[in-house]
């Protein structure tokens, strides 16, 4: 029970970095391949504020939250103007100058040896509840004026400005939101391992936190959420030898194949909804009723 | 040790250099980065070292395997992956989610195969060396030198002199433009990934023999590649080459007179500089957005 | 209104556009007086779209001031343009289009909507009026060019004609003072055009707006415009109404090829 408790924790820790991600990728457009760095950030800055200088936790993680965005905001600015293949290395370039700096401070961060001691405070109730809060936030935010600008910047950046939106203001706000959100969830991660490693944050993990939106659906709140649901317990749930890499091949035959035969991922563009749970009950009723009267026939 | 330093910067830098011109041949034609390069060299690393350590000892053999492989691979990945997309023309980001896809089962696949060992090249070269002026030169460095310098030559007497050279430099301008000229323009991006894939089964040997085989080694290095290749202008091939040059010399530099540490964190430093004060590079074209 | 000294709306003051040594635009000097058509004709090549990018902020003049009611608009983003009120089509339709018909128009109301984000995340009550007021306009919008029935079709699934129809209806929505409409009719049937110059029209006369038109269908332009200016290779040939033009010797030269 409680190790079923600890997985459904770290699924909700990885939940918040995947939705913010979702928000750059999914229905901004732009795809990062360093926001693993950014985990990094907050988790390190969480861990370190709370382990020297004794500051409660949610104090920690709102710090690492911050420095994270202001990270994001300040690396990113002068590439937002460029095209999207500059934008992707940059942020893979990011990503890895993070690790490297973390890996290289040694006094500050321990290096590749890590940093232990972490104080221990990332509850299962905790997590999920800033999960639901981050959901519903975002999910006002998409549904709002500042979200639909975003989406409009993905679909068509020049006639997005043809009707007045400011295109740096918009990715300069995606790119805070994604920073903060995946800040918050590494200073989770912190409190949650009390560990921390250079190596949890390495490149592969970007590429996961995006596997999962391009699965989800770009610009699919929920279908994100699903995908990451489905997919983020698979490496509690599978411990043998190669798991770990039969689990990011899969994860890679899964873009593949979604990429070839249904670019717009799980959901596509469309949220999932109560309705869609009520058409799924009615389906399943009416499979089962067909059933029964085929029996009695 | 200077001239020692340098000698070794421009080795790196050439093996830079052919997985850069590879970046800029499939940009300069489709407009889109290969994100699946990455185990085209790791394949070619690999190929050699087992060519070397069960067949023969012969390296300039080893780099021939690896081109194979790494070749073949490339041609794959473009058939299964890219061409399906190109033919229904999606967006150019789908490209690079779908090579971003296959490199990552690449990479995992390749752990899976071979195991995450680093393993070195029965045929030592790291140790030998001659002296050129004082400085102690390795043997592996002229060899590195010598033969990528030998397989630019070649892409670049094709791209010059050849009907299919015509062809590309035809499509770098239009690939539309092109394909109503005549020309099979899926045959002809068959082609040029599979100039670019033997490019990278030759670095990825290469590496192997100055450094070890390992299954993150094609990531890795063509990472620094991209940088290169931005640095020089995407999609320009001297540009690439130039960038590749100036940037092996000077993490060279760097690793012998302030930190192997810090070398790679330049090279990001560089990357992040360059977009910042002339992000066309320096050779690029600078594209306007036509509306 | 025969008032012929109405204000101008826009005016382009001798701009020059060079591409390295090629001349796109050569001293074009226009003046759309408010709420008129004004008509831009001439060739493909001849530097009509190049104009409307400088217009619109996507390149920069080489040389030239362009005034929008006596403000200067060179120097200033694209977005900063449309927010001064210079709304626009685009030649090859740019359409949000993975988003539906209602969504497009939806997206473009934006300029009139004030609130913050933190509104739009806690849903204030100036959130809900502004987002209500921007479904009721969008409605209306729709209605009015008779797209309300397709209004959940994405925008790539329509007709070519109705996704121009759309895009009109997306530079209106943003309520511009000047509205350009880059080859409005390009690709469609002599009906679809002859509806098109209706609509053209009947947004004239119920809007406060000026719109300035390229197109090298004859027809549309003859028909919708007050005032219509030729270029050829970038240059300004003639500046006049419909009948001017029509009757001018250098500009049948310039369609049918002769001249120097």
């Amino acid at each position: 029970m409680i190790y079923w408790l600890g997985v459904a924790t770290l699924v909700g820790i990885y939940l918040i970095a995947v939705m913010g991600v979702s928000i750059l990728c999914g229905f901004t457009g732009m795809f990062s391949l360093g926001h693993a760095g950014f985990m990094a950030i907050g988790a390190y800055t969480s861990a370190l504020l709370t382990k020297n200088f004794g500051i409660p936790i949610f104090a920690g993680i709102i710090g690492g939250m911050i420095l994270a965005a202001i990270a994001g905001a300040l690396l990113c600015y002068p590439t937002l103007k460029l095209r999207d293949d500059y934008f992707i290395i940059v942020t893979l370039g990011i990503g890895e100058a993070i690790k490297l700096i973390i890996l290289n401070a040694v006094n500050l961060t321990g290096g590749a040896r890590g940093l232990s001691d972490i104080p221990k405070g990332s509850s299962f109730i905790s997590v999920w509840a800033i999960v639901i809060i981050t959901f519903i936030v975002l999910r006002s935010f998409i549904n709002s004026k500042h979200g639909r600008n975003c989406i409009a910047l993905r679909e068509e950046e020049l006639a997005a400005q043809s009707v007045g939106i400011n295109p740096i203001k918009y990715k300069m706000v995606a790119m805070v939101i994604s920073c903060l959100l995946c800040g918050c969830a590494g200073g989770f991660l912190a409190h949650y391992m009390h560990y921390l490693q250079p190596n949890m944050f390495s490149m592969v993990k970007s590429d996961e936190l995006i596997i999962m939106v391009i699965l989800g659906g770009q610009g699919s709140l929920t279908g994100t959420v699903l995908a990451g649901l489905l997919l983020l317990p698979l490496p509690e749930l599978l411990r043998f030898g190669s798991a770990e890499q039969w689990r990011m091949v899969f994860y890679g035959l899964l873009v593949v194949i979604v990429i070839l035969f249904r670019p717009a991922g799980l959901m596509g563009m469309r949220e999932f909804t109560f309705k869609d749970i009520k058409n799924v009950a009615k389906w399943f009723r009416s499979e089962y009723s067909k059933k029964t009267t085929r029996n009695k026939v | 040790m200077f001239i020692q330093q340098f000698v070794n910067g421009i080795s790196v830098g050439s093996v830079y250099a052919l997985m850069a011109v590879g970046y800029a041949l499939i940009y300069s034609l489709l407009n889109f980065t290969n994100f699946a390069h990455g185990i085209s060299v790791t394949i070619g690393a690999f190929a050699a070292f087992f060519f070397l350590t069960y067949a023969m000892q012969n390296l300039l053999s080893g780099i021939i395997m690896g081109v194979i492989a790494a070749a073949l691979l490339a041609a794959f990945i473009q058939l299964v992956a890219y061409r399906p997309l190109l033919k229904r023309n999606s967006k150019r980001i789908f490209l690079m989610i779908i090579g971003l896809g296959v490199s990552v089962i690449g990479d995992n696949l390749i752990i899976i195969a071979f195991s995450g060992r680093f393993r070195i090249f029965p045929v030592n070269f790291s140790s030998e060396s001659i002296k050129i002026f004082g400085a102690n030169i390795g043997v592996v460095d002229i060899i590195i030198f010598v033969v990528s310098m030998i397989a630019l030559l070649i892409v670049e007497l094709i791209i010059r002199k050849t009907r299919l050279g015509l062809a590309i430099r035809g499509a770098s301008f239009s690939l539309d433009t092109t394909s109503l000229m005549g020309v099979n323009t899926y045959k002809l991006i068959l082609t040029i990934f599979l100039i670019a894939g033997s490019l990278a089964g030759i670095a990825g040997a290469l590496l192997g023999a100055k450094y070890t085989t390992y299954p993150s080694l094609g990531t890795f290095y063509t990472n620094k590649a991209f940088i290169c290749a931005v640095f020089g202008g995407l999609g320009s091939l001297p540009g690439a080459m130039i960038g590749a040059l100036i940037l092996g010399v000077s993490e060279s530099m760097i690793s012998a007179y302030v930190s192997t540490g810090l070398r790679d964190l330049f090279s990001y430093f560089i990357l992040i500089v360059i977009l910042l004060v002339r992000p066309s590079g320096l050779m690029g074209k600078s594209s306007e957005n036509k509306a | 209104m025969d008032n012929y000294d109405v204000e101008c709306a826009l005016e382009i003051c001798d701009v020059c556009k060079h591409f390295g040594g090629i001349i796109a635009t050569d001293h074009i000097n226009i003046m759309a007086r408010s709420n008129t058509i004004f008509g831009i004709i001439g060739p493909n090549g001849a530097g009509k779209t190049t104009l409307f990018n400088l217009i619109t902020g996507i390149y920069k003049p080489t040389s030239g001031d362009i005034l929008l009611y006596g403000k200067s608009l060179v120097g200033k983003l694209p977005y900063e343009i449309a927010c001064e009120g210079v709304a626009r089509t685009f030649q090859n339709i740019r359409l949000f289009n993975d988003l539906t018909v209602y969504e497009n128009l939806h997206i473009a109301y934006q300029k009139s909507i004030t609130y913050t984000i933190f509104d739009g995340i806690l849903k204030t009550k100036k959130c809900k009026e502004q987002e209500a007021k921007c479904a009721e306009i969008s409605e209306q919008m729709l209605k009015s060019v008779g797209l309300w029935e397709l209004k959940d079709q994405l925008a790539r699934n329509l007709p070519y004609g109705l996704q121009r129809k759309l895009e009109i209806a997306r530079a209106l929505i943003t309520n511009p003072k000047v509205m350009l409409l880059d080859e409005p009719a390009a690709g469609m049937n002599e009906e679809e055009s002859e509806q098109l110059s209706g609509i053209i029209k009947d947004i004239r006369n119920n809007n406060d707006i000026t719109i300035i038109v390229i197109d090298h269908h004859m027809d549309v332009i003859m028909d919708v415009c007050d005032e219509i200016t030729v270029i050829n290779f970038g240059k300004q040939l003639v500046t006049g109404s419909p009948y001017d033009i029509q009757n001018n010797s250098e500009v049948i030269d310039a369609y049918l090829g002769v001249g120097d």
